[in-house]
């Protein structure tokens, strides 16, 4: 992994009226990262993106690539790249249109590219697009994007409202076609499972804060998942597991930091899925508040 | 730079091609036919105030033309030429306010600002590209049209004045002047230099307004009724509409400027002398910055 730092955030905070929808977020983004921005609606990610892309005006000390995105988000943008919505391509254009727009105004935007990954679609080069379908459109955004020699991928619920097939699409492309060891990836997505084989890191956000940032590899390694035989429930309940849940009947412990031979004797072990490491910490922090 | 700025004009007339293409091309092949229909004898079109029909061709009249100065011959030929183009320039200058109004407001409707901001294209970029099209390339694209106009009916009438032997089908082309055509854009640049505050005003309540029609008329009409209640005065009325008629007719000018005519060049180097051409453009730089303020805050909205 590539340690240059390209995204450093200090204390960066976002307010709206009484309530924060970014409350002193510190964070380090390194070249070659595929991070996934994890939390519930609310939790501050899109907010979060949209600052790093300079779209937004955040308290605190945010630089990405050594520029400060609102002040140089124009100089920004020539290497950072987004797909921060569905549909919100120009639809009175044709794809001709849009393609020879792009050629004009971005400088990192290579045309014989973008019309090679077309071809491979059923997207036309003569249709408008309003006329193409949602997941046509998305296919076509990331062509767009995948054309463009960026550094930083910034993805805000790129498959929203997408069909399984077109959000499959979308990923495998995203990493077979696009990713290099040297771009770095953000995106946020409530489609966990589908990102968590992509991702190399995860940060779990909630209420505007970070609850959680972690590598996905360091991940597996710190927590497991024990699905225990009925005859050692006892035995694994009196390891202290982290969270508790049942699932079809059976119980499932969350652990953290523990030796993986202590649960395999007790049962089948396993990493968690995002998902249910995220649910589980935000009740672990939830009751941890109550406390 | 010149790159960028060419991709995004082009992009604005591909997106407003029925303002700027589509009308005034069908308003400029409606008055040829028109016009040459009246000279091949077809139409008479007779109102309470004008008459334009071949029927009052004379033999009186027919003297009277062989007989007129050529100084005078040019002025006729001119002024008519000039009226007769006037349902083009009507076309394309509501065709400027409808865009400058729907500009700004159908990237926020469609949300398609989110895709262009994402673009390494500044704000100031994006309302310079439009303040261009308007001034700079809705007038170079009107002059065609014009020019066509001009052609077809210059044609028709000397064939029928020939063929009516009315005088010789030169006596009319020895009048028309082909160096006009400068003239031509230079006023419609001038022009829309002079209406600029009022396309850009427009353009800030696409900006800002949810409903910009009322963003764009409810202010004024506040500062009009504020101004004439506190200082007994029409200043903000009459800016308006001195911006909504031709430069050359606006209040600022000498009286002896104000007929209907054609402008000469040295028309525009006084407008450029003018204290209210210039207030006109620190309100457009103004505006500017406006337009440049609002629209980079408005994707400020996001909560998740």
């Amino acid at each position: 992994m590539n340690t240059e730092v390209v995204i450093t955030a200090n204390n960066i905070s976002k307010r709206y009226d009484e309530s924060y929808a970014l409350e002193n977020i510190d964070i380090e983004i390194s070249k070659g990262q595929i991070m996934g921005l994890i939390g519930p609606n609310g939790a501050g990610k899109s907010t979060f993106l949209q600052s790093v892309l300079g779209l937004l005006k955040t308290e605190g000390n945010l630089e990405v690539l050594g520029l400060d995105p609102r002040k140089d988000r124009h100089k920004l943008l020539k290497e950072v790249c987004s797909i921060t919505d569905v549909a919100v391509l120009p639809k009175w254009m044709t794809v001709q249109q849009l393609l020879d727009y792009m050629d004009g105004v971005h400088p990192g935007f290579d045309l014989d590219k973008c019309k090679s990954i077309l071809s491979r679609t059923n997207i036309k080069l003569h249709s408008k697009i309003k006329v193409l379908s949602r997941g046509m459109v998305v296919q076509l955004h990331l062509s767009l994007v995948m054309a463009i020699d960026a550094k930083i991928l910034v993805l805000d619920e790129p498959t929203l409202g997408l069909d399984l097939v077109y959000r499959k699409d979308f990923y495998s492309q995203l990493i077979e076609d696009y990713y290099e060891g040297d771009k770095t990836i953000l995106i946020s997505t409530h489609q966990v499972e589908e990102i968590e084989g992509v991702l190399s890191d995860a940060v779990f956000m909630n209420q505007g804060r970070i609850v959680m940032k972690d590598s996905i590899e360091s991940i597996n390694k710190k927590y497991l998942e024990l699905r225990p035989d009925q005859n050692y429930l006892d035995a694994a309940k009196s390891l202290n597991p982290m969270h508790q849940r049942t699932e079809l009947g059976r119980e499932v412990m969350l652990f953290e930091d523990i030796d993986k031979d202590k649960l395999t004797a007790l049962g089948d072990v396993r990493p968690p899925v995002i998902a249910d490491l995220f649910m589980a910490i935000m009740e672990t922090t939830k009751k941890g508040g109550q406390q | 730079m010149i790159q960028v700025l060419k991709a995004m004009i082009v992009r604005e007339i591909q997106e407003h091609k029925v303002a700027f293409v589509y009308a005034p091309f069908f308003v400029s092949i409606i008055l040829c036919l028109v016009i040459a229909s009246v000279y091949f004898g077809g139409t008479n079109i007779q109102t309470d105030q004008f008459n334009f029909s071949t029927e009052y061709y004379d033999e009186e009249i027919r003297q009277a033309m062989q007989s007129v100065s050529s100084v005078s011959r040019i002025d006729i030929v001119r002024t008519g030429l000039l009226v007769l183009g006037f349902p083009i320039l009507l076309t394309v200058g509501f065709g400027l306010l409808a865009y400058s109004l729907s500009t700004f407001a159908d990237e926020r409707k469609d949300r398609s600002l989110i895709f262009w901001r994402s673009l390494p294209v500044s704000d100031l970029t994006t309302v310079l590209s439009k303040v261009f099209t308007v001034t700079l390339i809705v007038p170079l694209m009107v002059l065609p049209y014009i020019i066509l106009l001009q052609l077809v009916s210059m044609t028709s009438a000397s064939i029928f004045f020939a063929t009516n032997d009315i005088v010789s089908f030169g006596w009319l082309w020895g009048s028309y002047i082909f160096t006009d055509w400068f003239r031509i854009i230079f006023s419609l640049w001038a022009q829309s230099l002079w209406s600029l505050p009022l396309f850009l005003w427009l353009m800030l309540a696409g900006t800002y307004a949810a409903r910009p029609i009322a963003g764009a008329i409810v202010p004024p009409v506040i500062l009009i009724v504020l101004e004439g209640i506190i200082f007994k005065t029409n200043l903000v009325l009459e800016f308006i509409e001195n911006r909504i008629g031709f430069w050359s007719r606006a209040d600022s000018f000498p009286k002896e400027y104000q007929e209907l005519r054609v402008v000469d060049v040295s028309d525009i180097l006084l407008l450029f002398s003018t204290q209210a051409f210039w207030i006109g453009i620190l309100a457009s730089v103004i505006l500017v910055a406006g337009i440049v303020y609002v629209r980079s805050s408005n994707s400020d909205h996001a909560i998740d």
